[in-house]
């Protein structure tokens, strides 16, 4: 089972979707701004009589405002298929229409009973209307372009980055795997067989899309099965002790976040000890955390040279806990004289977050 | 034409094994899992052909093959690796023979026919550029034609007297041939110059002393051997022990 990131058909369009709260609350606010400028621009007006014309003005341009975002909301399935240049005239002209409409009916309902007022100033209203309005919302709707092209440029270079930090899988390891598969097909086929499966399940993690994040029980598995390949080599030398029984199995993560760190547990911890040893994997789920450690014995030795092999694989992954869950994703490391052990930590995440709401 | 298999790898050994049973005028006397043993069975068995894995525990394949050149009537040495670009480059170079595994047949055949004895240049040529490979874990000596390992965290000091330099280690003393200049710098982080004629052993430092004659003396743990100090190397040695 793979989870794609949710994806809205409007994805390309630069209006934001006006149908959501937030984006009638930064209209209102807009809109409250441009009423103080006006209430504030005439000179020579008592100030009782300041407050007055705001909180007329006020009314007109929230009319105006949440009119335009109720019509762009209603329209934006249509503006949807269009190129950003069309979508921005018709949005610009529905504006301009709402205007027209709402100041048509300002006249009629508040001006025409109370007021004596000529057809010249009606005609004078209207346009003064308009104009005031096209001038605000033209850089408004250049804002949301720009903002959105800004938005976009980010979630492309991030996601550049995803990828360019994929997870690969070591060459050292595929060539050990398959000298060892070479020698189980005689004698054990079935064996032979198995490991072939689980490497195959392995290159397909590493090769697929880095985009996408799996449910920590696939990770998990994907460990199991490079550790059965590894135990077919190494035999007695590798022991495994399992502690996470608390960890949620539908958390989200990257592929292959875990299984490197296996391997380097086992290329500089196990494979170096002629006796072998232990690698122990511990989970916990606090607080809405995560924190998953991975320890293996140490040959001390070979102290310096552990510090510089891990250090691609370490890098790697902390960028990409990073990239995902910015300050809250981290990777740390402890190691003595005899264990070398390293802890990684990210919030618990069950479903994919709505890019926007971000 | 009698061969030695190396490597850590059960299945790795089978299979090498399972390839040479079909070839005629082989046979397989040994296997072993790491450098040690092989260097042991070696002794036993003096195979004419060892098929050496060269990322291996304790002692790895590099380190082996130096100490088997050193050995009266040492075997050829085919070295056998998995993956690793940077030292293939440097086996190519120097003409020394490898296969990567999986190992084909025909490659192992025509390796074996090919197999020659390696130098102990080419050995330290490829020791240069093999960028894992680490200090070695052994120092070799020859006693009465064998070869005599003696591990290096059991050395207390090395001490240069005419031609030989002589190895202080736990069970006694020893002498091997090499520099104390080629000593010192492939034990880098083991060893230190304290007089033109002496390395120590770091960890074995026991304490700096003082004669009344203003000379300077280490002692040694483990070791009754006081070795003299030099006025040119009592800065270094000072500085070291403040720390």
């Amino acid at each position: 089972m793979r989870l794609k990131r949710s994806t809205t058909k409007c994805d390309d369009l630069f209006l934001p979707d006006f149908c959501a709260m937030r984006m009638v609350f930064v209209v209102v606010i807009i809109a409250q701004l441009a009423a103080f400028v006006l209430a504030l621009a005439p000179l020579d007006i008592p100030l009782a009589q300041r407050w007055n014309n705001l909180g007329m003005i006020s009314l007109y341009v929230q009319w105006c405002a949440l009119g335009s975002c109720t019509v762009l909301c209603i329209v934006r399935p249509w503006l949807c298929g269009m190129t950003n240049i069309q979508a921005g005239i018709i949005s610009y002209l529905l504006i301009l229409l709402v205007i027209v409409l709402i100041t048509e009916l300002a006249y009629w309902l508040i001006y025409k009973p109370g007021y004596e007022a000529s057809q010249t100033w009606h005609i004078h209203f209207l346009l003064r209307n308009v104009v005031i309005g096209a001038i605000i919302s033209g850089p408004i709707l250049r804002y949301f372009y720009v903002q959105n092209q800004w938005r976009r440029n980010i979630q492309a270079e991030s996601e550049a980055r995803l990828q360019a930090l994929q997870s690969r899988i070591r060459p050292h390891f595929l060539f050990n795997s398959m000298n060892t598969i070479a020698s189980l097909i005689p004698a054990e086929p079935q064996q032979a067989e198995d490991a072939v499966e689980n490497l195959a399940d392995l290159f397909r993690a590493s090769l697929s899309d880095a985009r996408n994040l799996i449910p920590l029980s696939e990770e998990l598995e994907l460990c199991h099965r490079y550790l059965d390949i590894e135990a077919l080599r190494l035999g007695e030398r590798l022991q495994q002790k399992w502690n996470i029984d608390t960890l949620p199995r539908d958390a989200l993560v990257p592929p292959l976040l875990i299984q490197p760190l296996l391997e380097n547990a086992i290329y500089h911890g196990i494979e170096p000890l002629t006796e072998g040893g232990t690698i122990e994997v511990t989970g916990q789920l606090e607080n809405k955390k995560i924190a998953i450690t991975i320890r293996n014995p140490l040959n001390h030795n070979s102290g310096q040279q552990i510090a510089r092999g891990n250090q691609l694989a370490h890098d790697n992954i902390r960028e990409r806990l990073t990239a995902l869950h910015g300050k809250q994703g981290s990777l740390q490391i402890e190691a003595n004289e005899h264990s070398y052990q390293v802890t990684i930590r990210f919030p618990y995440q069950n479903e994919y977050e709505d890019p926007d709401r971000r | 034409m009698k061969i030695l298999i190396v490597d850590d790898e059960q299945p790795a050994r089978t299979r090498l094994r399972g390839m040479l049973q079909q070839l005629n005028d082989c046979e397989v006397v040994a296997e072993a899992a790491n450098g040690k043993q092989a260097l042991e069975a070696s002794q036993t068995y003096q195979p004419d052909l060892v098929l050496l894995d060269i990322r291996m525990p304790g002692m790895d394949g590099l380190e082996a093959a130096e100490h088997l050149s050193k050995m009266d009537a040492p075997p050829a040495i085919i070295f056998t690796t998995a993956y690793n670009d940077y030292a293939l480059s440097a086996f190519k170079t120097h003409a020394v023979d490898y296969l990567l595994k999986p190992v084909r047949k025909e490659n192992l055949l025509q390796a074996i026919s090919a197999a020659t004895r390696l130098n102990r240049a080419q050995l330290q040529a490829i020791g240069e550029a093999e960028t894992e490979h680490t200090e070695p874990t052994h120092i070799s000596a020859r006693v009465k034609g064998n070869i005599q390992l003696i591990p290096v965290n059991t050395i207390h000091f090395f001490l240069a007297e005419h031609k030989y330099v002589t190895v202080g280690y736990v069970d006694g003393e020893v002498l091997i041939e090499d520099s104390l200049l080629t000593l010192e710098q492939r034990f880098p982080r083991h060893f230190m110059r304290v007089h033109r004629n002496a390395l120590v052993a770091i960890d074995h430092i026991a304490a700096l002393e003082k004669d009344n004659q203003g000379r300077c003396h280490i002692r040694l743990k483990d070791c009754d051997k006081v070795l003299e100090v030099s006025r040119r190397h009592l800065p270094d040695i000072r500085k070291f022990m403040k720390r």
